[in-house]
C-alpha cells in the first residue's frame, strides 16, 4: 500500500514556504467561509480565489483531477436528482420530467462549494509533509493523546497495508477467489482481518516497550513545557499571508450575509 | 457513508465539530480512568491503522462490491478509544483519498463514533450474562456490528437528505431515507456476520484483545 500524500510536499512554491500551522489557520478559515456561501453571485469569486491558491501551490493539475475523480462522481450522484425534485420555477419540461430553476441553483452551489473546498484541502495537506501537518495541529492545541495516536497510526499505516497485501497474495496462492460471494469467503476474509488485528496488537506491545525504553511519558521533574507561540515575529510573512486569507474569508462571509439579508 | 464537503449547511458542520469536541472530552475523561492509559495508546493506534486498512478490503456483492465500515467492531474492541480512533481514520481518508471532507470531519465523526460507543456498551453486556456466555457473545457481537452500521446509516441518511435543500418536501425526504436504509440493511447483516466471525476468531486466538 503506497501513500501518495507526500508526493508533492517538497516542491518550491509560495504555498510550500508558508509555515504549516499558519497555513492551517488561514486555509481552514477559508474552507469554512466557502461552506457558508449560499449566493450564486459569489460562486465565481470563490472559484477565482481557489484557482489563484491552486496556481500558487504549483501542484500538478493531473494530481487535482486524480483526487477529484471518486468524490466527484459521488457528489454528482447525490445532486443529480435535485434539479428535477426541488423548486417550483419550471425551466424545461419533457413529459413527466421537469427541470426546475431552484433545484439547478442548489445543485450548482453544492458542486462549486465541494470543488473549491476539496481543492483548498488538497493544497493545505498536499503542500507540506503529513508530519508537519500533525505538528501544526499539535501547536494549535490538539490533545496530546490524539496527536500520539495519529502519529503512531500514520507511522504504521503503510506497514499494516503491506501486511494485508502479502496476506491477500498468500490466500490467493492457496486458491481463494475473492470475486465470489459466499459464506466461506466471508469467513476467510474475517479471519484475514482477525489475523491483521492480532499481528498489529502483538507489534504494538513491542513498540510500547521500545517507547518506554526511550523515555515515552517520562516528565523531567521541575521542567515546565514550553508553550509554542503561534505569533512569531520571525515569521511575519507567514502571519501576513494568514491575515490576508482570513480577511478574504471574513469578507466573503460578510458579503454572503449582506446578499442574503438584501 | 461519509458526508462530503459542501453538501450540508455550515450550521450542521459547526454543530458536528461541537458535538465531536464534547464527546472527545468525555472519551478522554473515561480513558484517564484506566489503570495505565498510556500503555493502551500504542495498542489503540496500531489497531486504528489495522481497522483503517481492513475497511479498504472489498467484499463482492454481485453486481457490485462493498467495503466494511467496522465501527461496531471498533467500539467492541477499543471502547472509548474508538471515539479517538474514528476521527483519526476519517482524517486519513479525507486527506489521503478525499473521502468525506475537512469541513464535515466533525459531523462524520458523530455519524461513525456515536454508534461505535453504543456498540461498545451493547457488547459489554456479555460481562453481565450469568450462563451460556459463548452464545450470548455471538448474539451481542452480531447486534453491535449490525446495530452500529444501521445507526450510522440512519444518521447519515437523515442528516444528508434533510439538510441538502430546504425546498425538498417532507414526503420525498422520508422516502429517500427509507430507500437508502434498505440497501444499508443488507450491509448491516454482512457487517454483523463479519463481527461475529471476528469476535469468535479473537476469542480463540487472542482473548486479551477483547479486554483492552
Amino acid at each position: 500500500m503506497k501513500l501518495a500524500i507526500d508526493r508533492y510536499a517538497y516542491l518550491d512554491s509560495p504555498i510550500h514556504h508558508w509555515q504549516q500551522n499558519y497555513k492551517i489557520v488561514g486555509l481552514i478559515g477559508l474552507i469554512f467561509s466557502f461552506a457558508f456561501i449560499n449566493n450564486l453571485i459569489l460562486l465565481p469569486i470563490i472559484i477565482i480565489i481557489t484557482g489563484i491558491i491552486f496556481f500558487l501551490s504549483r501542484l500538478p493539475f493531473s494530481y487535482l483531477v486524480s483526487r477529484l475523480r471518486y468524490p466527484g462522481w459521488f457528489i454528482l450522484a447525490v445532486v443529480f436528482l435535485l434539479p428535477f425534485m426541488v423548486g417550483e420555477t419550471v425551466l424545461f419540461q419533457w413529459g413527466e420530467l421537469t427541470l426546475k430553476l431552484e433545484g439547478c441553483q442548489t445543485a450548482a452551489v453544492i458542486v462549486v462549494r465541494f470543488f473549491c473546498i476539496l481543492t483548498i484541502s488538497l493544497v493545505l495537506f498536499g503542500t507540506a509533509p503529513f508530519l508537519s501537518s500533525i505538528k501544526g495541529l499539535r501547536s494549535l492545541g490538539l490533545p496530546q493523546v490524539i496527536v500520539d495516536m495519529t502519529l503512531l497510526a500514520y507511522r504504521y499505516l503503510e506497514e499494516v497495508g503491506d501486511m494485508v497485501n502479502s496476506m491477500e497474495i498468500a490466500i490467493k496462492l492457496r486458491g481463494f477467489d475473492k470475486h465470489r460471494f459466499k459464506y466461506r469467503n466471508l469467513q476467510v476474509l474475517a479471519r484475514l482481518i482477525g489475523s491483521l488485528l492480532v499481528r498489529s496488537y502483538e507489534r504494538s506491545t513491542r513498540i510500547y516497550q521500545a517507547m518506554i525504553l526511550r523515555g515515552y511519558g517520562y516528565k523531567i521533574p521541575g521542567k515546565k513545557r514550553v508553550k509554542k507561540l503561534l505569533i512569531n515575529p520571525e515569521n511575519y510573512q507567514d502571519l501576513l499571508a494568514t491575515v490576508l486569507i482570513l480577511s478574504i474569508a471574513i469578507s466573503l462571509l460578510g458579503l454572503d450575509l449582506f446578499l442574503t439579508i438584501r | 457513508m461519509h458526508i462530503p464537503d459542501g453538501l450540508i449547511p455550515p450550521s450542521v458542520c459547526i454543530s458536528g465539530y461541537a458535538l465531536t469536541g464534547g464527546m472527545t472530552w468525555y472519551a478522554l475523561r473515561e480513558i484517564k480512568k484506566d489503570s495505565n492509559p498510556q500503555a493502551n495508546i500504542p495498542k489503540a493506534s496500531l489497531l486504528t491503522a489495522a481497522f483503517f486498512v481492513s475497511s479498504l478490503i472489498h467484499i463482492p456483492i454481485p453486481p457490485t462490491s462493498i467495503h466494511l465500515i467496522l465501527n461496531g467492531m471498533m467500539g467492541a474492541i477499543l471502547g472509548y478509544y474508538a471515539f479517538l480512533a474514528i476521527p483519526i481514520g476519517l482524517f486519513f481518508q479525507a486527506v489521503m483519498f478525499n473521502h468525506g471532507g475537512i469541513s464535515t470531519l466533525g459531523i462524520n465523526t458523530v455519524i461513525m463514533g456515536l454508534p461505535a460507543i453504543a456498540a461498545y456498551h451493547l457488547f459489554r453486556l456479555r460481562d453481565k450474562v450469568p450462563r451460556n456466555r459463548q452464545f450470548w457473545t455471538k448474539v451481542l457481537a452480531f447486534a453491535s456490528g449490525a446495530f452500529a452500521l444501521l445507526l450510522s446509516a440512519t444518521l447519515f441518511a437523515a442528516i444528508a437528505i434533510s439538510t441538502i435543500s430546504p425546498d425538498l418536501d417532507a414526503a420525498q425526504e422520508r422516502n429517500a431515507i427509507y430507500l437508502s436504509l434498505v440497501s444499508y440493511g443488507i450491509q448491516a447483516i454482512i457487517e454483523g456476520a463479519v463481527t461475529v466471525m471476528l469476535i469468535s476468531f479473537l476469542e480463540k486466538v487472542k482473548p486479551e484483545l477483547l479486554n483492552i
